[in-house]
């Protein structure tokens, strides 16, 4: 599923920060996404020497059922499936990395300036975050990636338009009401530089709630390409990406391994970030977390 | 939560009585409606931008293969869309078009875009709907059930099957689905509304289900809910697993104030409690979520009609990617983000009525 951002003040819980980051490492779903994880940066470092076959060569075996020689099968061109999957991760995982951080400059830097200088920059900048917000995120994806023509770089440009006004939004929010609050006047008045101010106390307050979005946006991001994929509007054959592979799955509907192990691909992928973003989140807010105790009233 | 909020809430539980609308809430009304105004035209905009944006010529990406060739169409085309003068009188004759319903012509099925949506809408709001009230119910019950278990093993396991739920590519989920309870097991017929001999009964509303009711033809509702039944769950999948995270909160935030601790008190049973007083109170922001959930559904339609094969915008949207039919991408974009900021408004207004505080804010 392609996912539309949640509601932003409960996807980072724009509270009071009354945990640290440390508590969420112990959690077993955080440790669980940590290694699913890190187990799909591993095998998209090292996927030349993992991967059994190479993914674009095609054998005389098609339609092969799983065996052990070709343990998910091999496709409609007899390409080994499973080196397909584990090649997808290298397509998969550093677009996300990247679409990600490109959304977070977008946004940070729009959202930091429409914060700090309020007026009309920031209503310029709000409502063009309201535009984008208006359309379904796929929908708005579709539209700008088909506009430009399908290709990987425009599916790309078209999930950073519809990613960054969540960025743009919260480092908004944070500046204005951090900007106003009494800790940080009360170190201007202590005499610390506006640099100290804005590195020691506004950043820290700044870095958790984008960061959990950051990592949330991770799953967010695959899931958005691979549906974009899926459509025919983002990798183009032969490049082995899931959510293409999954659409070749569904032409073949009764070659079920075709369609059905690149979607556990997309799957593993996107719940090992939004493990680490959930447990990120209540390491944040233990008001709605799901393993720190009753808190006291 | 403050104590002047938590005593609202406590009059919330004690029940609400609709009134008259205040001024206060025409107020709110009127500025609802006015940013509903602004959005839309903001909408238009960005559909004419990215039209715009289509490399190379408007004229030949619109018009295909089959025109480009016929100067005569091609200055026709020109001219009907006012290609030919200023981009600001190029935008205020798009809006023209528009506003008479123009969206242009498909390429694939040659038919004006409008008359192409017409046809599929009925179809995808059945679905839409049906998919919603799945997911409201079953995310509704289950984010109850984690809240009251706060911290136990139900609420452990109710959280990772929530965020499965909100990681699963629809579309890969509707074809496991398809191919475990269709050719594996054989529950549901595999595609399309109805079964191949089944007529749909008399077009009152389009929804197959709805007109064979009016018409009192229960074989006929029944096929149809047969067919609907599995895409609605694989749709509901992705809002199920938020809801119940989102009521899981909702409750939580509720659940420790002095008014149900008064309820349990006097020896409400729980059930009662947690109905009648809890729930109660964390419906407000529950209902905030409607109009995610509907942009979650549309989203899913494009990716998953098309698996089903039902006749919807989804799978209309779907196959428009896939040929790259400009025109009608930009419709059912279009559409679908006019449906979605009115269905926002309708959430607004309705989270207005049940939660008077909002109306000031």
């Amino acid at each position: 599923m392609s996912a539309q951002p949640l509601p932003l003040r409960w996807r980072i819980g724009l509270r009071r920060r009354a945990g640290t980051l440390g508590s969420a490492w112990r959690q077993p779903l955080a440790i669980a996404g940590m290694t699913l994880a890190a187990a799909w940066i591993l095998v998209a470092i090292f996927v030349p020497w993992i991967a059994p076959y190479d993914p674009l060569a095609q054998t005389s075996r098609l339609f092969a059922e799983p065996s052990a020689a070709h343990i998910f099968g091999t496709d409609e061109l007899g390409r080994d499936v499973l080196s397909r999957v584990l090649w997808g991760s290298r397509l998969s995982l550093p677009l996300a990395f990247f679409l990600v951080a490109a959304a977070l400059a977008v946004g940070g830097l729009l959202g930091g300036i429409a914060g700090y200088f309020g007026g009309w920059v920031d209503e310029v900048v709000m409502r063009a975050t309201d535009l984008v917000f208006a359309f379904p995120t796929i929908i708005l994806a579709m539209a700008v990636t088909a506009a430009l023509g399908p290709s990987l770089r425009n599916a790309v440009l078209a999930v950073v338009v519809v990613f960054w006004p969540s960025y743009a939004r919260v480092v908004r929010g944070l500046v204005m009401s951090l900007g106003q609050s009494d800790y940080v006047n009360a170190a201007r008045l202590l005499g610390a530089s506006s640099r100290r101010a804005l590195v020691v106390d506004v950043l820290p307050n700044v870095a958790g709630p984008v960061l959990v979005l950051a990592t949330l946006d991770l799953g967010n991001a695959v899931l958005l390409l691979a549906g974009l994929s899926f459509l025919g509007l983002g990798a183009q054959p032969p490049t082995p990406e899931w959510g293409s592979m999954v659409n070749t799955g569904t032409q073949y509907f009764q070659r079920w391994w075709m369609g059905t192990f690149p979607g556990f691909a997309i799957l593993s992928a996107v719940l090992a970030f939004n493990f680490l973003g959930d447990s990120l989140r209540d390491a944040l807010d233990p008001r709605t977390s799901w393993a720190v105790k009753e808190q006291p009233r | 939560m403050t104590s002047a909020a938590s005593a609202a809430n406590q009059q919330l539980a004690a029940g609400w009585r609709p009134r008259l609308p205040s001024r206060l809430f025409l107020r709110f009304l009127g500025r609802r409606l006015a940013a509903l105004v602004l959005l839309g035209l903001g909408i238009t905009f960005v559909a004419f931008v990215l039209t715009e944006l289509v490399p190379g010529d408007p004229a030949a990406a619109n018009l295909g293969q089959r025109a480009i060739g016929d100067p005569e169409a091609v200055r026709a085309f020109r001219e009907h869309y006012g290609l030919d003068k200023p981009l600001p009188v190029q935008y205020a004759v798009y809006l023209q078009h528009l506003a008479a319903g123009d969206l242009g012509e498909s390429e694939q099925s040659h038919r004006p875009v409008r008359t192409d949506l017409a046809e599929y809408v009925p179809a995808t709001a059945e679905l839409a709907v049906t998919s919603i009230l799945i997911a409201f119910a079953l995310g509704i019950a289950l984010g109850v059930l984690a809240a009251v278990r706060r911290n136990r093993l139900t609420d452990q396991v109710l959280r990772v099957l929530s965020l499965g739920g909100i990681s699963m590519p629809t579309f890969w989920l509707a074809l496991v689905a398809l191919y475990v309870f269709f050719f594996q097991l054989g529950w549901v017929p595999g595609s399309g509304r109805l079964d191949p001999g089944v007529l749909p009964a008399p077009h009152v509303t389009g929804l197959y289900t709805v007109d064979a009711l009016i018409a009192g033809q229960i074989d006929v509702l029944g096929n149809a809910l047969q067919h609907l039944i599995l895409p609605a769950c694989v749709l509901a999948a992705y809002n199920v697993g938020l809801l119940t995270r989102f009521v899981r909160s909702a409750v939580l935030e509720v659940i420790n104030n002095d008014y149900v601790m008064a309820a349990r008190a006097k020896g409400l049973p729980e059930r009662t409690v947690i109905l009648r007083h809890v729930l109660r109170a964390a419906l407000p922001p529950i209902i905030t979520v409607g109009g995610l959930a509907f942009a979650n559904v549309m989203t899913g339609t494009v990716l998953v009609e098309s698996i089903f094969s039902w006749p919807g915008i989804g799978q209309y949207a779907f196959h428009s990617a896939t040929t790259l039919d400009l025109p009608a991408i930009m419709g059912v974009s279009l559409f679908v983000a006019v449906v979605y900021i009115a269905v926002n408004f309708a959430v607004d207004v309705l989270y207005g009525v049940v939660d008077p505080r909002i109306r000031v804010a």
